[in-house]
């Protein structure tokens, strides 16, 4: 099967957990808010809740791989390369309080003006980080 | 227990969601940047089928009171398009490019993404610890960008307005405005022990402000609960102020207070201006103003 086919159903997945997690939670499904509201300890008031989400993305991913094999990330093995950019994808998703799950999936959904321009702004920044460290400096 | 069921559920779709969908291979999200190179189409496919079912929860969300659990559901969308949003979601973009990781996959990845999938969820929980202090770094370089005050005050009358959430910093401001009376419509169950009740009474009261607690439980508000918040209207020497997670409960409190007085379009259109959905309870707002309507005869 055509992989946009994958990616659509795999979608479809993804806004459902959503949906779940707004109707019956009353929650936003943002990753990036889920657990930095823990690490900055804002959300303890919840954090039973945000654990218990955490645990089920963990646990199924893991427990689909084990019965299906491993899923290859072809993550770099530029060591310095993953730890830049996970330092840029902590700071950034933490100060425009969102990332591609709550801004994207969420926010665009409910045709919000702030996760529309976020998303603009990560996907032409993006676009940019790509076009120079991938075709001008050639490092990833 | 139920919420945590559902929050297991949520989590582990989304897992599921990102596994079948190939966002965990991190050449899919390289690739659909990459508009030079060898341009892959399957994040917009991803994308538009995650917003199609959630747009379908929106407007499902939007004819309730509540979830489907009887918690409070999210407040409407904050307007502000701030320096933070924008500097922040460049950042994040320029990480996400990097590595080809965003949030979600990179939590996901602990299952199977291997050392280097946890050396990148390690530096982007780092990335978040700093973050407040990049947050206070971009206010002092351009204190006009950042936002001047976090407050939004709502007001759905000259001498009432509703607002998310406040801390004790916001009083100032509250009072600032002209409103002489704060009400705290929320539970201190649902919220930090700095925010309950005690403190922000404490807080308020030593500005001068009258301070009044109604605490309405989502999906369980009660007669006594509008009785009480009238009687504090009526005791008030200004406008009044007040607050609950995101406003609504502040405005349901409002509306059922005034059926009767004003037609249950009106109650219903104010609120409407700042978001808050109150035709769920049309129903009960007419019938409360055909029963003060009854007790006049």
């Amino acid at each position: 099967m055509h992989d946009w086919i994958w990616g659509f159903v795999g979608g479809l997945m993804i806004g459902g957990a959503a949906a779940v997690f707004l109707l019956f939670n009353g929650r936003i499904m943002g990753a990036s808010g889920i657990i930095g509201e823990l690490v900055d300890r804002s959300g303890l008031a919840n954090w039973a809740e945000r654990v218990v989400f955490l645990a089920g993305l963990i646990a199924v991913p893991y427990l689909l791989t084990l019965a299906f094999g491993g899923a290859e990330t072809h993550l770099t093995g530029n060591w310095l390369v993953i730890v830049i950019a996970g330092i840029l994808v902590g700071v950034g998703s933490r100060l425009a309080n969102g990332c591609t799950s709550g801004h994207g999936v969420c926010g665009i959904s409910r045709l919000s003006l702030r996760g529309i321009v976020a998303t603009v702004f990560y996907i032409v920044a993006g676009g940019v980080t790509m076009a120079v460290m991938r075709h001008l400096i050639g490092v990833i | 227990m139920q919420r945590y069921g559902f929050a297991l559920l949520s989590g582990g779709l989304f897992g599921a969601g990102l596994l079948t969908s190939g966002m965990t291979d991190t050449r899919k999200v390289q690739g659909w940047l990459d508009v030079f190179g060898d341009w892959d189409p399957t994040l917009a496919f991803v994308m538009g089928g995650a917003i199609l079912p959630m747009a379908v929860a929106w407007r499902l969300a939007a004819q309730r009171r509540d979830s489907y659990l009887g918690l409070d559901l999210p407040g409407p969308p904050k307007r502000e398009v701030s320096a933070h949003l924008v500097i922040g979601s460049v950042i994040f973009g320029m990480g996400w490019a990097l590595a080809g990781l965003c949030p979600g996959p990179a939590i996901a990845s602990i299952s199977y993404g291997g050392v280097g999938g946890a050396v990148f969820l390690l530096a982007m929980l780092a990335g978040m610890v700093v973050a407040p202090r990049v947050r206070d770094r971009i206010d002092q370089a351009a204190p006009a960008a950042s936002p001047r005050s976090k407050m939004d005050i709502r007001a759905l009358t000259p001498t009432y307005a509703v607002s998310p959430q406040i801390d004790p910093s916001d009083l100032p401001a509250i009072k600032a405005a002209g409103y002489t009376t704060v009400i705290d419509n929320r539970p201190d169950g649902e919220i930090p022990a700095h925010l309950h009740t005690q403190q922000m009474k404490a807080a308020a009261e030593a500005l001068g402000l009258k301070f009044v607690a109604n605490p309405v439980i989502g999906g369980a508000l009660s007669m006594d609960n509008v009785r009480l918040q009238a009687q504090a209207m009526a005791e008030a020497s200004g406008p009044v102020f007040a607050y609950c997670a995101s406003g609504n409960r502040c405005s349901v409190v409002w509306a059922l207070m005034n059926a009767g007085e004003r037609s249950a379009d009106d109650l219903i259109r104010t609120p409407a201006k700042y978001g808050y959905n109150l035709e769920p309870i049309r129903a009960q707002i007419e019938a409360l103003a055909a029963e003060a309507e009854a007790s006049k005869d």
